[in-house]
């Protein structure tokens, strides 16, 4: 006898991370199954099949990230992994921190997304999705295994310290502010300054410190940078948005973190300076000074004198310095329900759709065909939210809504070129879609996916059907 | 392993016309025409026996069918073996006459009230001793004139023990069988319930999970996923997935590690070929095979097979004999494979084989005494599903008295409830409270593992429980991975414990799930909680719940009268709504699914007839419905058997009822499925619930379903291919 829906296949992950002081890969295999206690579709016993080792990343001397380097690098991941291109079933590719801020940024991420093709979503400059993919990467097991904890992961890397704040495994806030390891570099074994970026001058200055390139920093100098920058974080721990309104920590604000009151959060760490944090809490010992030739030894040293972000250490977060890279390979795409409305005039994939709305379930007419105006000028499509789980759980709700959904779109039809996607939370995508067409009398170009969950997201792409069941990932979270 | 004896080398005396046994109590007169009948009725009262037409009237005709059968001499129910209903000695019978033939010679002239008095005054060897010359009729004879008093003594003299990487049924020892069963084979859940079952000393006997597909890629990943458990905790047991035998061998073959080999046992061959599909030729090549390649080596027992009352006589294959008689003659079938275990599921089917606690118990003491008399390393499992009258309580009555009847082990079904296959077993916790009230301890080889690993500690030369006892995170590593584990298993009340038993948190959620779930099979159908549809209403011939819930085969058929009143209407699609097994379910939701359902079939063009309403309806009564409106796709709306999930209990099921009308498509089915009779073609979509597929979406997929059957003219696996080939 025949089922509903089919899961069970295994599919092909993977993430890249171009960050300000490394760029890595990682490949992992899922299988797509049902969680008989959630209900939900979700990719389960993910199997890490590659990691690559870190590499510095490649830039050119006018601070532009040296592409053709790191294309050499993306191929031979490729080939290390195995990973076929066309096997890919969903991933992300992201370029964070410094390497974000250099001018050919975008167009790294453009030739991440010609060379691997329509599974991939390659994002530069998104600096919330990135604290949002560490947060999963290295908090996410850790957060849903305590689930009345909020837990707030520090992902100190080069540039930033991208910063989110979550609980029971779902992100509640998230930040990225200029704190990194990178913004002064020295000559590796002393404080000999080999280059100050504009920030890392502002902080220098801010505390009176007047070396410059060339220059050695005396013990004290670089105690004040590290004490500033730990003092930084403490705010950001402590959530005193004061603290950064004042100059010149207002110069380290890229997103501000705004945390909800009254949740007292443990600190975790990741990214390369977290993973030094966690090696010395364990024993190992921190490198020799400015062995990487900036300050994160020195910034990791300072964090452990700290007793604020030091009083949680025995939470230990997965992943460490390749939270990143681990959230883009296993947390950047949601499975959709098995039962889905999709549209054979449509073809999947569906790329850099924008949410261009949010209603709702009983949002009525005028707004629906407000949304729809707005889908209509899109470039390739966009998309609708229908906010509220358990909306759609009534005939009546359903009926209603497709109702109001096929007269909209009967007022004013849509180009098969710029289709409309309703992303649901609730599992009714083919009944509402049902009643939008009319059960197939009035087609039109929409696509009705369902079991989604809810993003601050700007951006949406839809991968190809497998299964019954398509891919979704979010981007454009800032 | 010994060799083998073909099955033309055993002897059986050739068949005899029935005989009449006669006798008077008081005034009344009682006769009894042939050993079949004179069994069925010497046995106590049972629903399968009664719905057979087997047991006797009251209990005065009950005791003087076991007054006769006293009086017979074993060599009298030697000289006279059953016949199935061609008059012919079938491979199972023929399989229980190779007995121990010196035992049998010293007891063949003593009748069969003489043996149960010697058998209770006789030391265990010799009890054992004897055993080994009883074929399975003469141990169902046994036991229909022993009281539970008795079925226990004897049972425990006869203890039997066995070895794989354990030694189970020692004398002092329970040992566990841990069933880590997951709806959809999900692998982390199976780990979460392998260590919570080793973490309570469960699991010595075996790790064996029934897979949700029986397929060899399958199969091979679950063994290899199980050996990977075993090797890591290093827990000294062994490990099954109870598939069909073909595919194990399959896997065996493949060099899966099948280390013990299952299968299902029936008491008549028609059963056990017709249904499960199997030969004695078979179980010998399996048997051989394990013999051969088997990974476990020389000296081990490898064969595992699971039986219980009931089965033969549920596919009406019973041959006219009674329950207990067709289970004893599995035990002859089972003792032939020397096997490492028998595992006695008595309770399973429900209550058309065992309405209550009473039934169910006596059944099980039953089972277990003529097991291991016969030679068997029995294990029990009682058990229930909630369909029945029984309950928890009564399955802990049962358990108390096998375990002082010597059972060499009981199951670990995690907090009682399988989550797959919707019935309700015993536990880990059960399982170490029984030790503790018998003073038993696990197999010695897992005994040591987990004394070294702190589940269980030494104090003053007596087993305790340990500080690890009853902690799944001792094989974690990091809270992280078992909170992980933990989110995948299905109904997860709890881990805490208090002593043996669950902590009473865990035990009220448990319990508060299994009330709600029974009251779902209970609940009446009620059309005011229907939406406000206007159903036309059909009985079925079940005209009350208890007949309902014991006579399947009627919820299939219509009520006469009503069936009279129907007349072709000669619509596309008919709608039936039935309580099932559970009238919640259809409350819950045929409200939001039934007007999703006819919006999107009138919209598509399908004509409807008006649906109908079906109290103490079963999937089949599709199929006269179907016929009288002359309906082509008759779509049943069902409420579906409540397992012991709150949610889930409230889960319905659509079964799609094409009805084949045409030659040209008869001719098509015909082929596909080998039954040239075939009349009608299913395909279901179930899981319809708000934790599963909620019934708005449900409806949508249902309407999607019923236009791909209407539009290819075929239904079930038929019209998958069909689809499959196009789209390919």
């Amino acid at each position: 006898m025949a089922h509903a829906g089919t899961a069970g296949e295994e599919v092909m992950l993977v993430g890249f991370d171009f960050g300000s002081t490394t760029s890595s890969a990682m490949a992992a295999r899922a299988r797509i199954a049902l969680n008989c206690a959630t209900g939900r579709q979700e990719f389960a016993r993910p199997r890490v099949v590659y990691r690559s080792a870190p590499v510095f990343t490649p830039f050119r001397a006018g601070g532009d990230i040296d592409i053709g380097a790191l294309e050499l690098h993306m191929e031979r991941w490729l080939a290390e992994g195995g990973i076929d291109p066309e096997a890919i079933f969903s991933g992300g590719a992201i370029v964070t921190g410094l390497a974000s801020e250099g001018a050919n940024a975008q167009a790294l991420a453009s030739l991440v997304e010609a060379r691997l093709g329509a599974a991939i979503i390659a994002t530069a400059r998104d600096p919330a999705l990135e604290s949002w993919l560490a947060f999963m990467g290295a908090c996410g097991g850790l957060s849903r295994a305590c689930p009345e904890r909020a837990i707030l992961n520090l992902d100190i890397g080069g540039g930033t310290t991208n910063a989110a704040l979550g609980q029971a495994g779902e992100v509640i806030a998230a930040g990225c502010h200029f704190i990194g390891a990178r913004h002064l570099r020295f000559e590796p074994g002393g404080y000999r300054l080999a280059f100050a970026a504009r920030r890392g001058q502002a902080v220098l200055d801010h505390l009176g410190i007047t070396a410059g390139v060339g220059d050695a920093l005396a013990p004290a100098e670089v105690a004040a940078v590290t004490g500033f920058l730990v003092r930084a974080l403490e705010a950001l721990a402590d959530g005193e948005a004061a603290f950064f309104r004042a100059e010149p920590a207002a110069l380290l604000v890229d997103v501000p973190l705004a945390l909800p009151p009254g949740r007292d959060a443990a600190v975790t760490f990741s990214g390369g300076v977290g993973e030094l944090i966690y090696a010395a809490a364990a024993g190992a010992g921190l490198p020799p000074t400015t062995a990487f030739g900036d300050l994160g030894i020195d910034l990791a040293r300072a964090i452990l004198a700290s007793a604020r972000l030091t009083r949680d250490l025995s939470l230990v977060p997965e992943h460490g310095g390749r939270a990143t890279v681990c959230g883009l390979t296993l947390h950047s795409t949601e499975v959709s329900g098995a039962t889905l409305h999709l549209c054979d005039a449509v073809p999947l994939p569906l790329r850099d759709l924008p949410i261009v709305a949010s209603l709702p379930a009983d949002a009525d007419l005028a707004r629906l065909s407000a949304a729809l105006a707005l889908v209509a000028r899109t470039r390739a499509g966009g998309c609708i939210r229908v906010s509220g789980a358990g909306g759609l759980a009534r005939s009546a709700a359903v009926k209603a809504l497709g109702g109001r959904v096929a007269e909209a779109l009967a007022a004013a039809p849509l180009d098969v070129a710029r289709p409309l996607v309703l992303l649901l939370a609730d599992n009714a995508a083919k009944a509402v879609g049902g009643y939008a067409t009319d059960f197939g009398r009035a087609p039109a170009p929409l696509l009705v996916i369902d079991e989604i969950p809810e993003r601050p997201a700007q951006f949406a792409r839809i991968g190809k059907a497998r299964g019954g069941m398509v891919p979704i990932s979010f981007y454009g979270l800032n | 392993m010994r060799p083998l004896t073909p099955l033309s080398e055993i002897e059986v005396p050739a068949p005899r016309p029935d005989e009449t046994y006669a006798v008077t109590l008081l005034d009344r007169r009682f006769s009894f025409t042939g050993l079949k009948a004179l069994l069925g009725a010497a046995d106590h009262p049972k629903a399968g026996d009664r719905l057979a037409g087997l047991a006797a009237r009251d209990e005065v005709e009950r005791e003087a069918a076991r007054t006769l059968l006293a009086s017979l001499t074993l060599q009298h129910l030697f000289d006279r073996p059953l016949t199935d209903a061609d008059g012919r000695v079938d491979a199972v019978m023929r399989v229980n006459y190779q007995i121990d033939a010196a035992a049998f010679a010293e007891i063949a002239p003593l009748t069969l009230g003489a043996l149960k008095d010697l058998l209770l005054k006789a030391r265990p060897a010799q009890v054992r001793r004897l055993g080994l010359g009883l074929t399975g009729v003469m141990a169902a004879a046994l036991a229909k004139l022993m009281d539970v008093h008795e079925l226990v003594l004897v049972a425990k003299k006869a203890k039997r023990a066995a070895a794989a990487r354990t030694r189970v049924g020692a004398p002092g020892t329970l040992s566990s069988r841990l069933q880590p069963n997951h709806p959809t084979d999900d692998l982390s859940c199976v780990t979460a319930l392998v260590y919570a079952g080793l973490s309570m000393g469960a699991g010595d006997a075996l790790i064996g999970l029934n897979p949700a597909v029986d397929t060899l890629d399958n199969v091979t990943a679950i063994l290899t996923h199980l050996d990977r458990l075993r090797r890591e905790t290093g827990a000294p047991t062994q490990i099954c997935v109870l598939s069909h035998i073909k595919t194990q061998l399959a896997a065996l073959e493949a060099g899966a590690p099948v280390e013990i080999m299952f299968q299902s046992l029936a008491g008549t061959e028609r059963t056990l070929t017709q249904e499960f599909d199997v030969t004695v030729a078979l179980l010998d090549a399996a048997c051989a095979a394990m013999a051969a390649k088997g990974p476990l080596g020389p000296g081990c027992q490898f064969m595992y097979f699971e039986t219980g009352q009931g089965s033969e006589l549920t596919y009406g294959k019973h041959e006219g004999i009674d329950m207990a008689t067709c289970e004893a003659l599995c035990y002859g079938l089972a003792r032939r494979y020397d096997p490492f275990m028998v595992n006695n599921v008595t309770g399973f089917i429900g209550p058309e084989t065992h309405r209550d606690n009473f039934e169910m118990i006596v059944s099980n003491l039953q089972d277990h005494f003529m097991g291991k008399l016969m030679g068997l390393p029995m294990g029990m499992a009682p058990c229930y599903t909630l369909h029945s009258e029984i309950t928890m309580e009564g399955q802990q009555v049962a358990t108390g008295l096998l375990a002082a009847a010597g059972a060499n082990f009981f199951m670990d079904v995690y907090l009682s409830t399988d989550r797959m296959l919707a019935y309700f077993d015993t536990s880990g916790h059960d399982d170490q409270t029984l030790r503790e009230i018998h003073g038993l301890t696990p197999a010695p080889e897992f005994l040591a593992w987990a004394l070294a690993r702190g589940i269980f500690a030494e104090e003053e030369g007596e087993v305790v429980r340990g500080p690890n006892w009853g902690d799944p995170r001792l094989f974690c590593a990091s809270q992280m991975e078992f909170e992980r584990l933990a989110r995948t298993v299905p109904g997860a009340h709890g881990f805490e414990s208090a002593g043996p038993r669950p902590a009473d948190k865990v035990s009220r959620a448990v319990k508060a799930n299994l009330a709600i779930a029974r009251e779902a099979i209970h609940a009446d159908l009620d059309p005011a909680r229907l939406g406000g549809m206007a159903f036309r209403r059909i009985a079925s011939r079940a005209h009350d719940r208890a007949a309902h819930l014991s006579h399947p085969d009627i919820g299939a058929d219509l009520d006469a009268a009503d069936l009279a009143h129907l007349s072709p209407e000669d619509r596309d699609v008919q709608i039936v709504v039935s309580d099932g097994l559970s009238a919640e379910a259809v409350h819950h939701n045929v409200p939001d699914l039934v007007p999703v359902l006819m919006d999107g079939l009138e919209r598509s063009g399908v004509s409807l007839g008006v649906p109908a309403l079906v109290p103490f309806g079963r999937v089949k009564v599709a199929e006269p419905i179907g016929d009288a409106l002359r309906a082509k796709l008759v779509v049943t709306l069902i409420g579906e058997r409540p397992g012991g999930d709150a949610r889930a209990s409230r889960s319905m099921s659509a079964y799609l009822a094409f009805r084949i009308a045409d030659e040209e498509t008869r001719a098509r089915a015909a082929a596909f499925s080998g039954n040239p009779a075939v009349r009608y073609e299913y395909s279901v979509i179930s899981n319809i619930y708000d934790g599963g597929l909620p019934p708005v979406e449900a409806a949508s997929v249902i309407v999607e379903k019923a236009l791909q059957i209407l539009a290819h003219k075929a239904a079930g696996n038929r019209l998958e291919r069909l689809l499959a080939a196009r789209a390919a």
